[in-house]
């Protein structure tokens, strides 16, 4: 049993690997060959994936309800949210948009799903502002880095913040625009590179514990 | 999609985006009765989506065109739901693994080459060019080839930061206090421009088109609120979600 | 006294700072301030002088890859840079991996197709969703028609017009991926630095920081970056849009914000040294 609960698995880690590795230096029709297929496969493995997702927020509401624990109310809208968007895509068979314009399955991601998921990204916009008030300290000499940068970064990116600059540092002939442009181009490279790199060697030691099955947190216990 | 529609999309999506608002003044059940339709409206069009465009094409077309091989990976794809089965859940390897060996045997190459051995070059080839360089230009080609070293040395030397080694990644430090200044001011922007986003579309719903749906939603939005502030009671939920 | 009366503005509720952000964004859409963007960064440039440089009739692949979330900054640039395309008369293929872009990558192609009266399958093609990007990419480098044998409704490409001669990346001219997410890092790794095909991007103005590095290694050719790189496309092709009245919006909110910052520092210092 533990052949095929561990053994197979693992093997088939380890040998997916190592070809797709090889794969990727070898230009071969066999290795060609090998990676299309396995590329469709994966393609299609990963279809399932959110499947995950889906049944467990699916349990988690239908339990609310069928216990009627505190807000279970709610749960019920999370089941409304989904058909309105299933009944539409299935009457649409999945089309948004034909020749006559939006369809129901449009209407409904246009109304529905963009000003949902829009609007509860947007709401992070006050707390970056409040944070901003109340937490941005300038209390070390690092921090005296990170709001330069950042002031300058807020300043010159809108025409306001240009002209502003303008009529305070005009005299210097240095524009907003060129000093953003020095900031991305060398110190703030110098640091995501060296951020780049440092997770590059991280990533890549550990997709060979994986292949090579020392990394095996994700199998779950035994 | 009739005019009738239209006005009625206007409608439901100024509410929608004022209910999620709300939160900002105060938790109320407008609030989470539009946050329970997100996910289920989010994972709706995600269903939807890879039934019409994978399931459909990739899985039931092939094999009613008798393409059986499609049903390995289809089988291993099922496999990964076994996760909610405890005593089969192991089951559930067959899917990881695949997906796992796969991912890493492509990206080790795909990094080395990308972002490690190119970013490399990348700062010692300007170093080379310098005959042709301006001064300016051999400045920033040696502070971001200095920049690089220093953060490296920050991250890779985290235990012996004595003498000069601690003076080295101390630079590095700034260096990438500099990135994430400039990754902050534009986070200022990013979520700006989102809200921009909400309240150019809150905009066009309070047209007298759309029977100014955002000015009657957000006037009986401000009278719940004063209404439930005299009668209503609060409850646990209802905190000020928004101190 | 002095003291404690400016500590009280830490105390302050932070719903006035809200509705203060409110007013800031909102008045500038009712009333413009007339304060366009003029400016145009160089790695924007870039991406339009590659498109301006392409032959007509050379295959430009686009990755949509943003959901409603992220919809008001990278919208109007893939807007912007599909009228472009269009407008120099390139042939135009458009895949997705997120599932939420379907609907936006319609809207675009109703609307901005209508207007350079392109048609779907002789000018354009727009491929279905996929799950998996390296897979999808991958298959790609070898044969486009093995991972899109279908577009998205159903019609066989291999004999769609606008494919004529394109088999794998060897026919692509122009690879351009406007995402919120890190799919642009994988168009760079696996396909831009393994087959040597032009990449460009668009991203959020939160991940523009972080592509410095591949800009300057010429690993990307040029980058759009959040509402402001919109904005200066918008300018370069001469057709504003949401981009161009996003950023006059934008003006006093970014004030704001430094306001706010300068303003709680200095209460600090002085309430150090009372």
């Amino acid at each position: 049993m533990k052949f095929i609960k561990k053994t197979i698995p693992l093997l088939i880690v380890f040998v997916v690997g190592v070809l797709s590795l090889i794969s990727y230096y070898v230009p071969h029709k066999t290795s060609v060959n090998f990676i299309e297929l396995m590329s469709k496969w994966e393609n299609i493995v990963s279809a399932f994936a959110f499947l995950l997702g889906l049944i467990s927020l699916f349990f988690s509401h239908y339990h609310k309800i069928s216990r009627k624990v505190d807000g279970w109310g709610y749960s019920i809208f999370v089941f409304i949210g989904f058909f309105a968007i299933i009944i539409p895509a299935i009457l649409n068979h999945g089309k948004s948009m034909t020749a006559a314009g939006p369809t129901s399955l449009g209407w409904a991601y246009s109304s529905i799903y963009t000003a949902l998921s829009g609007t509860m990204f947007a709401v992070l916009a006050f707390y970056i502002v409040s944070t901003a008030y109340r937490s941005f300290r300038i209390k070390s000499k690092q921090a005296f880095v990170l709001f330069v940068a950042a002031f300058v970064l807020i300043l010159g990116k809108v025409p306001l913040g240009q002209i502003i600059w303008t009529s305070v540092l005009g005299w210097t002939h240095v524009t907003v625009s060129t000093v953003i442009d020095w900031i991305m181009t060398v110190p703030a490279v110098a640091g995501k590179r060296g951020i780049m790199i440092g997770i590059a060697i991280g990533a890549i030691v550990t997709s060979f514990k994986i292949i090579f099955g020392i990394e095996r947190q994700y199998l779950g216990k035994d | 999609m009739s005019e009738t529609w239209m006005i009625a999309g206007a409608w439901l999506s100024a509410g929608l985006t004022i209910a999620i608002f709300s939160f900002l003044y105060k938790d109320n059940p407008f609030f989470k009765i539009a946050e329970h339709l997100y996910l289920g409206a989010g994972m709706g069009w995600l269903f939807q989506v890879s039934v019409f465009s994978v399931w459909g094409p990739k899985i039931w077309t092939p094999v009613s065109h008798g393409d059986w091989l499609v049903i390995i990976p289809s089988l291993m794809g099922i496999s990964l739901l076994t996760q909610f089965i405890p005593k089969l859940s192991w089951i559930s390897r067959y899917g990881f693994t695949f997906i796992m060996g796969y991912g890493s045997g492509l990206a080790i190459p795909a990094t080395l080459s990308t972002d490690f051995m190119s970013q490399i070059l990348g700062t010692v080839q300007p170093l080379s060019l310098m005959a042709s360089m301006s001064p300016f230009a051999i400045f920033n080609a040696l502070l971001v080839a200095f920049g690089v070293i220093c953060v490296l040395f920050y991250f890779f030397f985290s235990v012996e930061h004595k003498g000069h080694f601690q003076k080295v990644s101390n630079i590095g430090i700034y260096f990438l206090m500099v990135y994430f200044g400039a990754a902050f001011g534009n986070t200022v922007m990013a979520r700006f421009s989102l809200l921009y986003g909400r309240f150019d579309s809150l905009y066009a719903s309070s047209s007298a088109r759309n029977f100014y749906a955002t000015q009657i939603i957000l006037a009986g939005m401000v009278i719940y609120f004063v209404l439930h502030s005299f009668f209503g009671k609060k409850g646990p939920a209802e905190g000020e979600a928004a101190h | 006294m002095l003291k404690e009366n400016l500590q009280k503005f830490f105390k302050i509720d932070r719903r006035w700072i809200f509705l203060l952000l409110a007013v800031c964004i909102f008045v500038p859409i009712m009333k413009p301030l007339g304060l366009p963007n003029k400016t145009i960064a160089p790695e924007t440039k870039r991406v339009y002088d590659y498109i301006e440089k392409l032959p007509p009739g050379s295959f430009v692949l686009f990755s949509l890859d943003y959901d409603p979330s992220t919809r008001p900054e990278l919208h109007p640039m893939a807007t912007a840079i599909v009228k472009h395309a269009f407008r120099k008369n390139l042939r135009v293929g458009v895949v997705t991996y997120i599932p939420g872009a379907t609907g936006m990558i319609e809207e675009i192609f109703e609307t901005v197709g209508k207007e350079y009266n392109k048609t779907d399958g002789k000018d354009y093609v727009i491929f279905p969703y996929m799950p998996n990007i390296v897979a999808a990419m991958t298959q790609m480098a070898s044969d486009i028609y093995g991972m899109y044998p279908m577009d998205r409704n159903g019609r066989d490409t291999r004999t769609m017009p606008v494919l004529d001669g394109i088999k794998n990346y060897k026919n692509v001219s122009f690879v351009v991926c406007i995402t919120g997410t890190a799919i642009l890092d994988y168009w760079v790794a696996y396909v831009g630095d393994k087959y040597s095909v032009p990449v460009a991007g668009g991203v959020t103005a939160i991940s523009q920081p972080g592509y410095g590095p591949y800009l300057q290694t010429g690993q990307l050719k040029g980058l759009l970056g959040g509402m402001k790189g919109a904005a200066e496309y918008e300018s370069l092709i001469q057709s504003p849009g949401k981009g161009t009245s996003g950023i006059d919006a934008l003006n006093l909110g970014h004030l704001l914000v430094l306001a706010l910052i300068l303003t709680s520092n200095i209460i600090i210092l002085i309430v150090k040294f009372l």
